[in-house]
């Protein structure tokens, strides 16, 4: 009977669902992608990433926070929209000393907070205490290490301190390492500017506090906080146990730390090396400032939108977590002229297709970077709306160096040699190639090394010379039957892109050197913890972006042993670092960081492979806004423009000022 | 995941329907001459075997007519595109070489839509085995022992059934890590197994509750039966028939639920795949290249729409009570 | 009967306090912790971080604690990863979320379910019959992540009808697509519990006597016919609504709405040991409240399952 009319009514209701998807295809004629409809107010809506773990700077350490921060927080210094470099913000102007280790700012005088009350020096002070101090448990408090006293002080570290003679003992003493003293090496002038390049006319003539004179003391020793790992220590160094004996342990408190509210108005950073960086770390997170008497006042719930303050351009109106984050224009914003949106809406969103669907029906102006799907570059990036700008951010391969046959480093160099990275960038198409650890072309004036170019001869020269001949099959095919291939492995984490990359280097291996490496796939956290604890075989993928604009950003990540998830470590790397930070004159402290890069692309620890790129969108009509190399955005900049004439065909010009 | 509708109204019809079970063999042999004559259950089951059979041979069918393998990537061709349209060659030309178009990196999505049918098959029945396995002699052990150790059994169901299974599947996972693609496909199975035995275990129970006061069990009881002879000789062969029907319905719920898993990341690893990770793959490319949704997508509703099919056939057939043709 | 419901409502407690402490296990089993980063931290901030929470403690003075604050407080704690907000806050905001989408869907594959069950009963074997039962088989067939994006494909990203994501508010456009998608395996299901239930009481004797009698066949259908042959759907609401308003992890994440679904899986990925025991005690106790209705329906219609 007619049950084949139900079949044939199935098969017909399924050819319709297909021809109406496989015409709905995105046609690829339009100049944008999608709808390009200004919203009808100033409301700029936008995808930040995930939801914000904390609207409190000083905890998180994410990019989606970090453009949520820059919203609503202002610091010294704010990054320039193009460039990065930092630009004046509650900092009017700064002045180095003679080997950039201490910095003064002079703060601008209308900088208040949203409810009113004139922000001060002394809210730096109070931030920056408040961000190292062990309970805040900020995951940014690293950054600000180079500020006297601050790694000890956040460690929960102690001094020591002579009872008899109130006498503290010098780091210098007990360890060679110690790096060289800027501060205690320029003793200070009855005036407080003599080391300064240019006086300072309203500090002219005032006495020398004694915090200041206390800074340019020699480094004191510290130890750590805890009975157990003093001892630890101090077994290990028997003339510093020697030393120790009979003194007392002071601990290290808030107020060691080389920050000082000279006035309301000025405040002076004192570091523990010559940081010529330093002013350009400024802008990151942990050093904007949170409202003390608000944060005293209700404890971790002072983020709620019901209690919180800011400082920035823009200030809380309903926050409703993972859902939206409104921000409304702050009249109280010293420079409320400038901001033109009225309010800014935050999405929190981590699925790249969700996004893209959003911002193709114009329900979001803006996406955030690295959020095209690698398969809709066919169509995306020819858009005019597709913003492809240089990123200080590069994609490389860790290997775990500790067991073998990784623990080889000629095995390690013929799987580098055996990786096209050119055709890799041409495939993945919005990246670079990449053979040092540096990103390419983002730090002006840095020599950057060249690493091992794309040779495959050369790398199956070498896995032999390891022991593991690699040997030319009839078909012309390779395979390398004695490499033990059970005991090298590919990890990642579950990602469109990361799979796409885990499976081109497989290839890429198989192809050239015969070997085929397992992948394996891990949820991110595990992940993480896997490739921490060094618990894999062989490869895992990597990926760092810069967290302010110099190459030792990227350097310090094999700074220290143990945490960079190869388990190589070389004291003549960190040494290397240590005497390039040490240089005052720019360019030498480049040709030794460079020096430093090469001797570790030359170790191999790990395969670097490309250079990324900007890779997001957003609607002509946003304005102000340009594809910087974080990819952070300073938003009193951005504006909705309603004249098509004036809107951005293409990535806006990034050179002009 | 879905509740199914069946755990409700599967439990009383059964028993009024005792007598025709005990008819023996013959109650096979009709069962099978009834879902014959049930076009659609026909329909389901040659669907499921066309599909199973070329799941197996296909891919080396393929490899032996166009020498593409599921997790070739053809590297040395560095152009920039890659996902060819079905029948569409790299020339942009009609070629019979990808018949449902290629994937991203350029691999043969007819190979991979085939062997991931390999893995997605396996992966429902052998999960369905073992949650058959610990499910019906659950059931029937706490359906017929009673009282208090039958409300501890199914309050410990109760807890299982609460606990995330996302976590589980984590835990299980990286507990016992293995280091090779297969090696992490046998942990899916029990993982999976594993969560989906307890709706199995409520149906078998709910069946023996209302199957052991009758008078073929109070028989058995009174000649001196033993207690495990009872319940796997004389009650779980009547519960045979819903099992079966619920099996048949577990099957897709598990390939969905390794789909589900696939979504989220704790699917098979590449450079296997599964009817679910294909889709998954698809759905990020659906606005581009709508066929990697749209084969793995379509090939997997078949497949369960038949299974399905299949399920009802076998359930009318079994328990003609309940025939509504 | 009463003493079986309080008897089953007693044994709840502990069954959740079980739920709790296995979960709190798993947690802690998992590897990876919510801190964690591309970028490792040093071990300083790491410390740090645990101490302020308290994770290096023993574990049973963690276990303890936690367990003390739910039992005595009934508080869950604050999130880990989301600083500073309660769970019991979390779960209170997000369970409207995913209560309305849930809700709408079901009331949808009531209505749609409902009609296409009878109408295919009524007319059995005509067009009606078949074409509505092979839609409901389409919809238990076609898993709904696939479903989701091709109706967001067609009716947004193509027709630019309506938003293809994001939680709008209740009532809202953006409700329409989650609903439809969430709504379709339960549409699927309802619609044949209908035909079945029908077709068994169209045929009893009961509908025969009221033919008989002269009814008019609406007043027969709407009257006698639907009561007796909607039970089978009327028990599968049980379970069906305490899975629906407990959040879709699926759907939540399509649409990427902010509801308990969504949060369940963001807490597992993220290790969010408080927000994560207390979404799963929540929906423990709504699964097994569903499961008590269930049975105590069970045990009024059928009279041969005894307690």
């Amino acid at each position: 009977m007619s049950k084949q009319k139900q079949i044939g009514m199935l098969l017909l209701l399924a050819s319709f669902a297909l021809v109406a998807i496989s015409c709905s295809v995105a046609s690829n004629k339009e100049p944008f992608f999608g709808k390009t409809v200004p919203p009808e107010r100033n409301i700029f809506r936008y995808v930040t990433g995930d939801e914000p773990e904390s609207l409190d700077p000083a905890i998180s350490n994410g990019q989606p926070e970090a453009r949520i921060y820059m919203a609503l927080y202002d610091g010294l210094v704010e990054y320039h929209p193009k460039t990065m470099e930092p630009e004046p913000a509650l900092a009017e102007r700064w002045k180095p000393n003679n080997d950039s280790s201490e910095f003064k700012f002079y703060l601008r005088r209308n900088g208040r907070w949203s409810n009113g009350d004139p922000i001060t020096a002394n809210d730096f002070v109070y931030s920056f205490r408040r961000a190292l101090t062990k309970e805040t448990a900020s995951r940014n408090a690293y950054l600000a290490y180079y500020i006297k006293y601050a790694q000890p002080f956040n460690e929960q570290k102690v001094f020591v301190r002579d009872p008899q003679t109130g006498q503290f003992l010098n780091a210098k003493d007990f360890d060679e390492t110690t790096p060289a003293e800027p501060l205690a090496g320029s003793p200070l002038d009855s005036t407080a500017n003599a080391e300064y390049s240019e006086p300072d006319v309203h500090l002219e003539g005032r006495p020398e506090s004694e915090f200041h004179k206390q800074m340019h003391t020699p480094l004191r020793l510290t130890l750590p906080g805890d009975a157990k790992g003093r001892t630890k220590a101090l077994d290990a160094n028997p003339k510093l146990k020697a030393a120790v004996a009979g003194k007392e342990f002071v601990p290290i408190k808030a107020e060691d730390i080389g920050v000082e509210a000279i006035d309301d108005y000025t405040l002076r950073i004192s570091l523990v090396q010559p940081g010529p960086f330093f002013v350009g770390l400024l802008a990151h997170q942990v050093f904007r400032i949170v409202p003390r008497k608000v944060v005293e006042k209700y404890g971790s719930a002072w983020t709620q939108p019901q209690h919180i303050v800011t400082c920035g351009p823009f200030k809380v109106k309903t926050w409703q977590p993972y859902d939206k984050l409104v921000v409304e224009r702050d009249p109280m914003y010293w420079d409320a002229a400038t901001v033109k949106l009225d309010e800014i809406h935050f999405y929190p969103m981590s699925d790249n297709p969700t996004i893209m669907n959003l911002y193709k029906v114009g329900e979001v102006d803006a996406v955030l970077n690295h959020t095209v799907p690698n398969a809709w570059l066919e169509v995306v990036r020819v858009k005019q709306d597709y913003m492809d700008g240089s990123e200080a951010a590069i994609n490389y391969v860790l290997i775990n160096t500790t067991q073998p046959p990784m623990n080889d480093v000629r095995v390690r160099k013929a799987f580098n040699y055996s990786i096209d990275k050119e055709a890799w960038a041409k495939w993945r198409k919005i990246v670079k190639p990449l053979t040092a650890f540096t990103p390419s072309g983002i730090f002006k004036d840095y020599p950057q090394p060249q690493g091992d170019q794309f040779n495959p001869e050369e790398g199956r020269r070498l896995l032999g010379e390891a022991g593991f001949p690699v040997i030319k099959k009839p078909d012309g095919s390779y395979s390398c039957p004695k490499f033990p291939v059970d005991q090298v492995e590919y990890i990642y984490n579950t990602q469109e892109s990361n799979k796409a990359m885990a499976e081109w280097m497989q290839a890429q291996w198989k192809q050239n050197l015969g070997i085929t490496v397992n992948l394996r796939n891990m949820e991110w956290r595990t992940f993480l913890n896997v490739r921490a604890k060094l618990e894999y075989k062989g490869f895992s993928r990597g990926a760092w972006g810069a967290d302010y604009m110099d190459p030792f950003t990227f350097l310090s990540l094999f700074y220290t042993g143990g945490e960079n998830g190869t388990g190589w470590v070389d004291p003549k790397y960190v040494a290397m670092l240590d005497e390039a930070n040490r240089m005052l004159d720019p360019k030498k402290r480049y040709e030794l960081l460079a020096k430093a890069e090469k001797f570790l692309i030359d170790a191999q620890p790990m395969i670097p492979i490309d250079t990324a790129a900007t890779n997001w969108v957003k609607k002509p009509y946003v304005k102000g806004m340009y594809p910087n190399a974080g990819s952070l955005f300073p938003w009193k900049y951005v504006y909705i423009e309603r004249d098509p004439a004036k809107w951005d065909y293409g990535v806006p010009d990034m050179t002009a000022d | 995941m879905t509740p199914d509708p069946d755990l409700i109204h599967a439990s009383p019809e059964t028993a009024i329907t005792e007598g025709e079970y005990v008819r023996g063999t013959s109650l096979w042999r009709d069962a099978w001459r009834r879902l014959l004559k049930n076009k659609l259950a026909v329909f389901g089951l040659v669907v499921v075997t066309l599909i199973t059979l070329s799941s197996l041979i296909g891919p080396t069918v393929i490899k032996r007519a166009t020498g593409y393998t599921p997790d070739y990537i053809p590297t040395s061709d560095t152009r920039l595109i890659r996902s060819f349209p079905p029948f569409t060659g790299p020339d942009g030309q009609f070629s019979w070489t990808h018949p449902m178009g290629t994937d991203n990196a350029g691999r043969d999505q007819l190979a991979r839509v085939l062997q991931g049918g390999q893995i997605s098959l396996f992966v429902g029945i052998i999960s369905t085995l073992v949650s058959l396995l610990i499910g019906v002699s659950y059931g029937a052990i706490a359906g017929y022992v009673g009282g208090r150790v039958d409300n501890i059994m199914m309050r410990v169901v109760d807890v299982l059934y609460s606990l995330p299974y996302v976590i589980v599947v984590i835990v299980l996972l990286s507990m016992f890590r293995s280091q090779t693609a297969r090696g992490q496909l046998i942990l899916l199975f029990i993982a999976l197994g594993s969560v989906s035995w307890l709706t199995m275990a409520r149906i078998v129970r709910g069946q023996v509750l209302s199957l052991k006061n009758q008078e073929f069990v109070m028989a058995a009881k009174a000649t001196g039966v033993s207690t495990p002879r009872i319940i796997f000789r004389h009650l779980v062969p009547n519960t045979l028939g819903p099992v079966i029907v619920y099996a048949t319905l577990t099957v897709p719920q598990i390939m969905l639920t390794e789909a589900f898993l696939s979504f989220l990341g704790f699917g098979v690893q590449a450079p296997l795949a599964s009817w679910g990770s294909l889709a998954s793959d698809g759905i990020q490319n659906i606005a581009i290249f709508p066929w990697q949704l749209i084969f793995p997508g379509v090939t997997m509703a078949l497949t369960l729409f038949s299974l399905n099919f299949l399920g009802d056939g076998l359930r009318d057939a079994l328990d003609p009570q309940m025939r509504t043709t | 009967m009463l003493r079986f419901i309080l008897r089953r409502l007693l044994v709840t407690i502990p069954t959740i306090l079980v739920v709790i402490t296995i979960t709190w296990g798993l947690i802690k089993l998992a590897p990876g912790n919510f801190y964690s980063g591309e970028k490792r931290l040093p071990p300083a901030i790491e410390k740090a971080i645990r101490d302020k929470y308290g994770l290096d403690r023993p574990w049973y003075e963690q276990y303890g604690k936690m367990l003390w604050s739910i039992v005595r407080h009934g508080d869950f704690g604050t999130s880990l990863k989301y600083e500073g907000q309660s769970v019991n806050g979390i779960i209170r905001r997000s369970l409207p979320v995913s209560a309305a989408v849930g809700i709408l869907a079901y009331l949808l594959a009531l209505i749609v379910g409902i009609t296409a069950g009878s109408i295919a009963a009524l007319k059995q074997n005509s067009r009606w019959d078949y074409g509505s039962m092979t839609l409901a088989m389409l919809g238990i067939s076609l898993p709904n992540f696939v479903l989701g994006p091709i109706l967001v494909l067609i009716f947004s990203l193509s027709l630019y009808w309506l938003p293809p994501s994001r939680w709008g508010g209740f009532p809202s456009r953006n409700l329409i697509l989650p609903v439809i998608t969430l709504s379709a395996i339960y549409m699927a299901y309802i619609a044949r519990l209908a035909r079945a239930g029908m077709l068994e009481v169209l045929r009893s004797d009961y509908i025969r006597t009221a033919r008989a009698k002269g009814l008019s066949e609406k007043d027969v259908v709407i009257k006698h016919a639907l009561r007796g042959g909607l039970m089978p759907v009327i028990s599968y609401t049980g379970p069906a609504l305490a899975f629906l308003l407990t959040g879709t992890v699926v759907v939540e994440r399509i649409f990427a709405l902010p509801g308990l679904g969504n949060y369940f899986i963001q807490a597992s990925l993220n290790r969010d040991e408080p927000l994560l025991i207390g979404i799963v005690a929540f929906i423990a106790i709504t699964l097994l409240l569903m499961n008590l209705l269930v049975d105590i329906a069970y045990a009024y219609l059928d009279p041969r399952v005894r307690y």
